[in-house]
């Protein structure tokens, strides 16, 4: 059974990016109309990508770890499937490259 | 002196991913309706052996039959194949999946013990007994070997004893009562009160595998209860208080029912006594075949039709919970008794038509 109590962390780490997101969208809105451009954007910016990182990169982490047992048990009664079990595991990839993607666009943004 | 017991579970806690990924592989492999179809046509044994040298049976076969192509070679390889497919389950369950396996399972260690004391009871050799033991709960093929070789009840007694066994604690006590009577039941069903008592106390924690595992245990309690009381329908018990036939740990069918049902005269009153359990429609439904075979094995095979559904339907609700295992379990010992069924019944040239009505839950 998934562990209960990691998911609701894991479930408020994505809520509390997804809150931070459009905040740091205003603050540099609000810092680019005040046409000074703080230490303190700089830093915020730097937490938020930094932020949008991990929790992606632990998502990611996750996720591979419970397919990867599965695969795992999968592979030992049916070799068959390797190449799905494969396919599988690397999928989950896909949830750190868009908190990179998301990270890079944070951290660019005017 | 334990196989489930002692083993030392591979993954730790309650992460059941790997080990549901191998299970639902190995189910994969069961045996297919259509498969079941075929192999009732087959005219004869050897068309049964060709037919089950291409499954996974196939190796305990081609060791069995060494001996000769006969049903109770063949009996012995599925025994072996059961043996081999639980204990490799068994090892790699994570630490809470033992417990709650290792504790459904003991039902064959007290199936084992009491085809051990009942052979002893009537003498039997030991090979005989031997051929009749499966060693897939605690007490492992040695520990049943060297239990079938002990020359009376009284040293198989001991030798629990001197294991540790808690097993020996109600045949211990009730080992002079049977003495003087006799009476084989006394032994017999001290077993089955511990064996029930002991399981559901070990499943009463509230998570939700345990409450599965718990519900499990519950309608196996409920079935045997249920069994009696159809039984206690025909049979004059004297003074004896039917309660000391009640087991504990029933999912719905308590000790005040199962008093107010060992109370009833016939079966229709003991059916409308059961209207408030799941069990009302299952008994319904074959009430109309008792009355054409006036048989009371038709509720006894109604209950055990329920409780295996059951058991089946385990692995449905959580993809990550005990349930799949559970479910494979009874659906591999399902599968393997439909296989002796139908060796059997084909030995003797019974027709296929027959024979299906034989079959469980294909």
């Amino acid at each position: 059974m998934m562990d209960k109590r990691f998911t609701k962390v894991m479930g408020l780490g994505v809520f509390l990016t997804v809150l931070a997101m459009p905040m740091m969208a205003f603050a540099q809105e609000g810092a680019a109309t005040g046409a000074t451009a703080s230490w303190e954007l700089g830093a915020a910016k730097a937490l938020a990508a930094g932020f949008a990182m991990a929790v992606s990169a632990f998502s990611a982490a996750y996720a591979q770890a419970k397919i990867g047992a599965a695969g795992a048990g999968t592979l030992a009664e049916r070799p068959e499937v390797a190449i799905w079990v494969i396919t599988l595991q690397a999928l989950p990839e896909v949830i750190v490259l868009l908190g990179f993607v998301s990270a890079i666009m944070i951290n660019s943004a005017g | 002196m334990s196989a489930m017991a002692a083993t030392k579970a591979p993954t730790s806690g309650r992460d059941y991913g790997y080990e549901n990924a191998r299970v639902r592989g190995m189910r994969s492999r069961l045996l297919t309706p259509q498969f079941f179809d075929d192999l009732m046509m087959s005219a004869d044994l050897t068309r049964i052996i060709q037919a089950l040298i291409n499954t996974e049976y196939g190796p305990y076969i081609e060791t069995a039959i060494i001996k000769g192509r006969t049903p109770a070679a063949m009996d012995e390889a599925l025994r072996a194949n059961m043996v081999a497919t639980f204990q490799k389950i068994a090892g790699f369950l994570n630490a809470e999946a033992s417990e709650l396996i290792g504790t459904l399972l003991g039902r064959w260690d007290l199936f084992n013990l009491k085809s051990i004391v009942r052979g002893k009871h009537m003498h039997l050799k030991a090979e005989e007994i031997e051929d009749g033991l499966y060693a897939v709960g605690a007490l492992t093929p040695i520990d049943l070997h060297l239990l079938v070789g002990l020359e009376d009840i009284r040293a198989v007694v001991d030798t629990l004893v001197t294991w540790g066994s808690p097993y020996a604690v109600p045949l211990r006590e009730n080992l002079a009562a049977y003495g003087e009577s006799g009476n084989l039941a006394t032994l017999e069903l001290a077993l089955d009160r511990y064996y029930f008592g002991w399981a559901a106390a070990r499943l009463s924690r509230r998570r939700d595998n345990t409450k599965l595992a718990r519900h499990i245990l519950g309608l196996q309690a409920d079935s045997v209860n249920l069994v009696t009381v159809f039984r206690l329908l025909n049979s004059d018990i004297g003074d004896v208080d039917p309660k000391s036939f009640y087991l504990p740990g029933g999912a719905f069918v308590d000790e005040a029912l199962f008093i107010s049902l060992a109370a009833m005269s016939d079966v229709d009153e003991v059916i409308d006594g059961l209207k408030k359990t799941p069990y009302s429609r299952q008994m319904e439904s074959v009430i109309a075949r008792y009355v054409e075979e006036s048989s009371l094995p038709v509720f006894e095979r109604a209950l055990e039709d329920f409780v295996m559904r059951k058991a089946l339907d385990a692995g449905r609700g959580d993809p990550l919970g005990v349930g799949i295992t559970i479910g494979y379990l009874w659906a591999k010992q399902n599968e393997i008794t439909n296989l002796r069924i139908i060796i059997k019944c084909t030995s003797v040239g019974m027709p296929a038509d027959r024979m299906r009505k034989e079959l469980i839950l294909v």
